[in-house]
């Protein structure tokens, strides 16, 4: 398992383990070593993960993609501590997640990691501004500090003015904003998004989009998306493509612009498609 | 087919059906055994009649609570229902038909009512027979043949509310079924209801008028009292001001629910490092979300609580006094009294004729004291029989005295000489409650002489006193508010004038161990001044009544003293030698008799108070339980959210629990507030025939309701935890 030699997919390995293996200056914010996760019984496995890595630097807005059932969303959960691994080590900031006791997970999660969901999953009986808020007073910062912090991030998002609205007083994009900023307001070492812009409107979803963009390069925020929509992709630093719980391959955007990497991430999808895997 | 269906469904819905399972056993068990009461009552009460009037009163309860409870098992089913839109919805795009859905839903709530049936019945019956030493203890009484018993009786009247409560449900349901599309069953899971809220400033507004309110409605009642007290002529008046208050009260107290959470919400906010910090926010706005929706249950269930304390401690308390008042309102064994005609109604034609025309002799006032033992001569035993017996009481009594009492009202004066509103006066104090209703004349004092009052002492065992020549004293053997204005007439030596001389007390209290006349449960005498005799020959008074004190000879036996004294027998006139008549028999009591009489109210009271008590009680709780359930399972995303964000399940389960705190203890605090004050005033009543002790009894059935209740809440919370639990541990699955 530990050994990795044997991957199909040379270029994977090599893109993997580079970065972190060979510069010791930055330690990556992610490291995933190696991880599989296997649902069932004897006789009747599911590999939903086969032995997969790679590393996230600070600051890099990273998606994953591919079609459903190839084990994207599992990805995500596993590497956010939501679900557990078979095997192999999940570093956040260099600390092994897979190793850490249930008790202590809830706090290392509120410290390390936001979330943003397909779903908002903002609390109904909460105003926006509450919302935002939680994360920090769940952390028992003082009162006065929590209402600064929410204030600037709710102003970099542009949704200051729903701050004091119900989450059913809002559209589908200000959900999605007021999650984003709720993720971001404890400054986590990596944001976990879960196809963010699944159920929004193209114009919702570029708004979303962009706010992320911004979180990313005015914040530093590290942010791992997991999508299937290429469109969202297009504006990440690098695209990982996994698919029957393999990692494929891997794009990176460089200095390219959006729309020439979109052409990019398209063709890789059809080929994926024309090897006869589900459609995207 | 489809019970197999429906078994499953109960086997996986076990954890929603708990809650009604446990309420229906509940009622099963209770109804049961209070329905037995009159077979306990009969194993343990040789007395005819009472068991049967006991039986019929609890049958007539069981049908007014089974009422309660049918509407409580309709909202329990409402709340699974409402759970399971999604699984009716998907057996009919499956292709069952409406009417199959309906059949499995029939069976389901039928194993469940059937399970409940079987389970109560046990409990109930086992319970019935504990419950029948509880009984003897109430009734104050042995147990003399104990046996194992089952009542078909009360299992009949058990399994027919249970068959009630069942096709009201079933009924319910059925139209659940019938009016929603399968569209709407489908996509119930989803939730898209938007909270309502309320502007926090105006709810404030609504809490602080219904507090107002509250509080106004406490002065009212503290003020006017219930209208019992009232004077005939105010008593509509009086009953219109207490409506208007029982208005008031419930007015405030929903205004109060409602703008509850909403006030709430606006003082913690104002404590920004209260409301910033941990959960507390959350708490907050998940309590004034549900508030809003429950506000008006909470009231009612305030309501409810407030009726169930009053009634069992009030109920209860009345027992009490009778237990505590008996012992001394027994002077004799036997006690037997004689009213004289006043010459108010025999100088009044109109009265006369009107006697006469019942066919009473002709009617003439007193001239002097009826013998009691010789008129008792005429009384005939078992008039039924052909050859006449005349009651003969002096063959079984030893030890015996009369005593007569003249009204304090001569002939021709237009009031009474004493009256207790002269000595209130005199000593400053209010006319107790309960009194300011009766007029002038009736709260004349009665009179008698102190040669008759020595006799009576004698009687007693107790030391005669000398009243010397200006001598008086005051006898009552009513309850703490009368005998305190007696008390302090004594005390401050106040001056009575009669007959041309000026009296004063020879005593400083009353003595109420020496001031029953005559067997009672309560107290009779609610004042009678002992004056030196000239005072009575010289002032003319009329005969109000005469008293025959007697205990049986000793060395008879219970059939030949008690027995023969409780033979049918018809008591006849009071005949003068001239064929007229001077007065009425009175009542006749022995001392038995009124031990018999107040256990067996004792018994009623506490029964009932407690029967009503405890299904009130367990309804609130019921109702509360199925409501905090439900919301934690509507919020239960919410939950899984937090747990998502970081916070701890211990975190969580502690918001669920302060939660739940302000749902049960809420209603509790308000309901035994408007108690309390609420028995003030019927403390105020009940003071009137004797002191009020809120005895063991009273403080042993609250701690059971508490018990109870607290049960429920404990039963809530855990049962939440299990929900929460399930929700943190769900996995995202988009």
């Amino acid at each position: 398992m530990v050994a990795n030699s044997a991957s199909p997919n040379g270029l994977i390995g090599r893109h993997a383990v580079s970065p972190g293996g060979s510069s010791t200056s930055v330690q990556p914010v992610l490291e995933v070593q190696h991880i599989e996760k296997v649902y069932g019984a004897r006789g009747n496995v599911m590999r939903a993960l086969d032995d997969v890595s790679f590393t996230v630097q600070r600051g890099e807005f990273v998606a994953i993609m591919g079609p459903s059932g190839s084990g994207k969303s599992t990805l995500l959960n596993c590497v956010s501590t939501i679900d557990t691994v078979t095997s192999g080590s999940v570093l956040i900031n260099g600390a092994d997640v897979t190793k850490i006791k249930h008790d202590k997970l809830t706090r290392f999660r509120r410290e390390q990691l936001g979330f943003i969901f397909q779903d908002s999953n903002l609390l109904d009986t909460l105003t926006a501004r509450e919302n935002i808020a939680l994360p920090l007073t769940i952390a028992r910062v003082p009162a006065k500090e929590v209402l600064t912090r929410v204030e600037a991030v709710a102003k970099r998002l542009s949704i200051a003015e729903t701050l004091d609205k119900y989450p059913y007083q809002m559209s589908g994009g200000q959900q999605q904003r007021v999650a984003a900023a709720r993720a971001l307001v404890t400054n986590p070492a990596v944001i976990m998004a879960d196809e963010p812009t699944g159920a929004l409107d193209s114009k919702n979803a570029r708004l979303l989009l962009e706010s992320l963009e911004t979180m990313n390069q005015r914040d530093q925020a590290t942010v791992l998306m997991v999508t299937h929509d290429s469109f969202a992709a297009s504006y990440t630093n690098r695209v990982l493509f996994i698919r029957d719980g393999r990692i494929f391959t891997e794009l990176r955007r460089g200095d390219s612009p959006r729309r020439a990497f979109f052409d990019r991430i398209m063709e890789v999808v059809a080929m994926m498609g024309g090897e006869g895997s589900d459609a995207l | 087919m489809l019970c197999k269906l429906a078994w499953g469904n109960v086997r996986r819905a076990g954890k929603d059906y708990l809650v009604y399972l446990l309420t229906l056993t509940l009622a099963v068990t209770v109804f049961y055994a209070f329905n037995t009461i009159s077979v306990q009552a009969s194993i343990v009460l040789q007395e005819e009649g009472l068991p049967e009037l006991l039986g019929s009163i609890m049958s007539g309860l069981t049908m007014f609570l089974a009422l309660v409870m049918g509407f409580l098992m309709v909202y329990a089913n409402g709340f699974i229902m409402k759970r399971r839109k999604k699984e009716f919805g998907l057996y009919q795009v499956l292709g069952m038909s409406r009417g199959q859905v309906s059949r499995v839903m029939a069976l389901e709530t039928a194993i469940v009512s059937g399970a409940a049936l079987v389970l109560g019945i046990v409990l109930g019956v086992g319970f019935s027979q504990l419950m029948t030493f509880f009984t003897a203890s109430l009734f104050k009484t042995q147990i003399a043949d104990f046996h194992f018993f089952f009542s078909m009786k009360a299992f009949g009247i058990t399994v027919g509310c249970l068959l009630a409560i069942f096709m009201v449900t079933l009924l319910f349901n059925l139209g659940v079924v019938r009016r929603a599309k399968v569209i709407d069953l489908m996509s119930a899971g989803r939730k898209n209801e938007a909270v309502k809220t309320r502007n926090p400033i105006l709810s404030a507004v609504i809490f602080i008028m219904g507090a107002g309110l509250i509080g106004w409605a406490y002065y009212r009642l503290l003020r006017d009292g219930l209208p019992v007290d009232a004077a005939p002529s105010e008593y509509d008046e009086a009953l219109q001001q207490f409506m208007v208050t029982t208005g008031i009260v419930i007015a405030g107290t929903i205004l109060f629910f409602f703008g509850f959470s909403g006030f709430l919400l606006k003082v913690l906010q104002s404590a920004r490092g209260m409301y910033w910090r941990g959960l507390n926010m959350f708490t907050m706005r998940q309590l004034a979300a549900k508030v809003n929706t429950v506000s008006f249950s909470m009231a009612v269930i305030a309501m409810i609580l407030f009726l169930a304390i009053t009634s069992v401690t009030g109920g209860m308390s009345i027992a009490n006094v009778m237990n505590t008042s008996v012992e001394r309102n027994t002077p004799a064994d036997y006690t037997r009294i004689l009213m004289y005609y006043g010459p108010d109604v025999v100088n009044d034609p109109e009265q006369v004729a009107a006697y006469e025309a019942e066919g009473y002799p002709p009617m003439k006032l007193a001239e002097k004291p009826v013998d009691i033992l010789q008129a008792s001569e005429n009384n005939v035993v078992d008039p039924e029989k052909a050859d006449e017996e005349r009651f003969d009481l002096a063959r079984i009594i030893g030890e015996h005295v009369q005593v007569d009492v003249y009204d304090s009202h001569p002939a021709g004066a237009g009031d009474p000489v004493v009256t207790l509103n002269q000595i209130a006066d005199a000593v400053d104090m209010p006319l107790p409650a309960g009194t300011a209703s009766s007029n002038v004349t009736l709260l004349g004092l009665q009179v008698m002489g102190e040669s008759d009052y020595n006799r009576y002492l004698d009687f007693r065992g107790k030391p005669r006193v000398d009243l010397g020549k200006d001598g008086y004293l005051l006898t009552s053997d009513m309850g703490e508010t009368v005998n305190a204005i007696y008390d302090a007439a004594l005390a401050q030596g106040v001056p009575i004038k009669l007959a041309g001389r000026t009296l004063a007390p020879v005593a400083d209290r009353v003595d109420d161990t020496a001031s029953s006349f005559a067997n009672a449960s309560m107290g009779s005498n609610s004042g009678t001044i002992i004056v030196p005799d000239a005072v009575i020959d010289d002032l003319d008074l009329p005969l109000y009544s005469s008293y025959l004190l007697a205990n049986y000879k000793l060395g008879l036996s219970y059939d030949e003293t008690e027995g023969y004294v409780r033979r049918d027998r018809s008591w006849g006139n009071v005949l003068n030698a001239d064929g007229t008549q001077s007065g009425l028999w009175g009542m006749e009591m022995t001392r038995s008799q009124s031990y018999e009489s107040t256990n067996s109210m004792n018994g009623l009271i506490s029964y009932l108070a407690i029967y009503i008590g405890f299904v009130l009680v367990v309804a609130c709780a019921a109702i509360l339980t199925i409501q905090q359930l439900s919301g934690v399972a509507d919020s239960s995303k919410n939950y899984r959210i937090l747990s998502e964000l970081g916070t701890s399940k211990r975190e969580i389960t502690r918001s669920v629990l302060a939660q739940q705190a302000v749902f049960f203890i809420f209603p509790l605090v308000m309901g035994i507030a408007h108690s309390m004050v609420a028995l003030q005033v019927v403390i105020e009543i009940i003071k009137l025939f004797g002191g009020l002790s809120i005895g063991f009894t009273v403080g042993f059935t609250c701690a059971i309701f508490l018990l109870c209740y607290g049960g429920y809440f404990l039963v809530t919370y855990l049962m939440s935890r299990g929900i929460v639990t399930d929700a943190i541990r769900t996995r995202q699955t988009a």
